[in-house]
């Protein structure tokens, strides 16, 4: 079982450093320690989401490629950030690779138990909710800055497929 | 009843027959009763237009019925079409959530009823029904991966043929149609819609149209497109 969270700083991680004991205690139950080595991958794109990892050391590289083997890097995160978040939920694959640039530790919570632990704690999914929320919004300054620095100025003229 | 724009209204969220299949939707009882009564239930017409990014969010608007173009404009006015949103979907929620302006312009591509929640019902809406915060939270997710799949698909792909031949294959995946030895796909974009969700010109997309119809790749009847060669537009799609 990880140290508890009492003293995490203000991170994204600190929607599940703010709880009360009982809450604590239940939360650190479902937690287990992970390491990994310089290069190793927490997960890989495709792969389904087994659960979050909670970074508590260390730097991890997130990354997406092509069918053809192209990667492109997303950003680079350290420790308080949690990952395969998004996967998790939805209940699909990981969309991105987690790869760690130093040796990582991480708090490892499976999907299952994540699940179970929001449906109990409304006011902790509505915190997840609004982190969420954050992750989407630079997720969409990531399309605009990928996209449109791509495209060329719309045509005067719209044409139906024929 | 039905509106001025030819929809059958749905009134209720309660009887509606389409509550079990959307995620959002499929909420109990109670949260419905409660969410029936701070919706307002509109119906709007193709081309409306329901919120602009960089607008303070006024609210969510949950899609019950048509089709929603979102997109995303640059200062110099190039526009980026992100998704089309289908029924069950709910929009503006990242910015009704955060309190951000909208991230994204929504307009209407069919006549579409929608569910509006201004932003403080929604919010205290979901402080009292745990279920429905949980399911905006799959949303999110989901949204969240869609946008992570659109970099993947702009940064990415080496050519604007390679990014149609994917968008016709993710189209194509729809309503069973991948089933069939020749899919068939019904076009509601311009091909100037069409080259704002690849990043590229309608000059191109329509080149690029002409050549995979040449090709016997695709096939074109009135306005559904049946593709002919399912392999030769997977290997268009990984390799360009």
């Amino acid at each position: 079982m990880l140290p508890s969270n009492l003293d995490c700083a203000q991170r994204p991680d600190r929607i599940f450093g703010d709880l009360g004991p009982d809450v604590l205690a239940e939360f650190d139950g479902i937690k287990s320690r992970q390491t990994f080595p310089r290069g190793a991958a927490l997960f890989r794109e495709g792969q389904s989401a087994r659960g979050i990892y909670l970074l508590t050391e260390g730097r991890v590289r997130l990354t997406v490629c092509s069918e053809s083997g192209r990667r492109m890097t997303l950003r680079t995160v350290g420790p308080g950030q949690i990952l395969g978040l998004s996967a998790a939920l939805a209940g699909g694959f990981y969309e991105i690779t987690a790869e760690a640039v130093d040796n990582v530790e991480a708090a490892e919570i499976r999907r299952k138990d994540l699940l179970h632990f929001l449906h109990e704690h409304c006011d902790i999914c509505m915190q997840v909710v609004n982190l969420l929320s954050e992750n989407l919004h630079e997720a969409y300054e990531r399309v605009r800055a990928v996209g449109l620095t791509r495209v060329r100025h719309p045509h005067s003229h719209t044409a139906q497929h024929n | 009843m039905l509106s001025p724009y030819g929809l059958d209204i749905i009134e209720s969220c309660l009887t509606c027959k389409m509550r079990a299949e959307r995620l959002f939707c499929d909420l109990p009882t109670a949260a419905l009763q409660s969410f029936e009564s701070i919706k307002y239930a509109t119906a709007y017409p193709k081309g409306a237009v329901l919120f602009v990014e960089g607008q303070t969010p006024r609210g969510i608007f949950v899609l019950c019925k048509g089709r929603v173009k979102l997109s995303i404009c640059a200062s110099d006015g190039k526009t980026l079409i992100l998704k089309i949103a289908e029924p069950g979907e709910v929009l503006g929620l990242s910015a009704a959530v955060s309190g951000k302006t909208y991230e994204l312009t929504a307009e209407t591509i069919d006549p579409c009823q929608v569910n509006f929640v201004k932003r403080e019902d929604f919010l205290r809406f979901l402080k009292e029904h745990s279920e429905a915060c949980f399911k905006v939270a799959e949303q999110l997710s989901e949204k969240y991966n869609v946008a992570c799949h659109e970099v993947r698909s702009l940064g990415l792909s080496h050519s604007a043929a390679e990014k149609l031949a994917k968008l016709l294959i993710e189209w194509s995946s729809k309503n069973g149609e991948s089933l069939k030895q020749e899919p068939r796909i019904k076009l509601a974009l311009t091909h100037e819609e069409i080259a704002q969700m690849i990043g590229t010109s309608r000059e191109t997309v329509t080149r690029l149209f002409a050549d995979l119809k040449k090709r016997q790749i695709l096939q074109a009847k009135g306005s559904t497109l049946v593709i002919r060669n399912k392999a030769a537009l997977r290997t268009l799609a990984t390799t360009g």
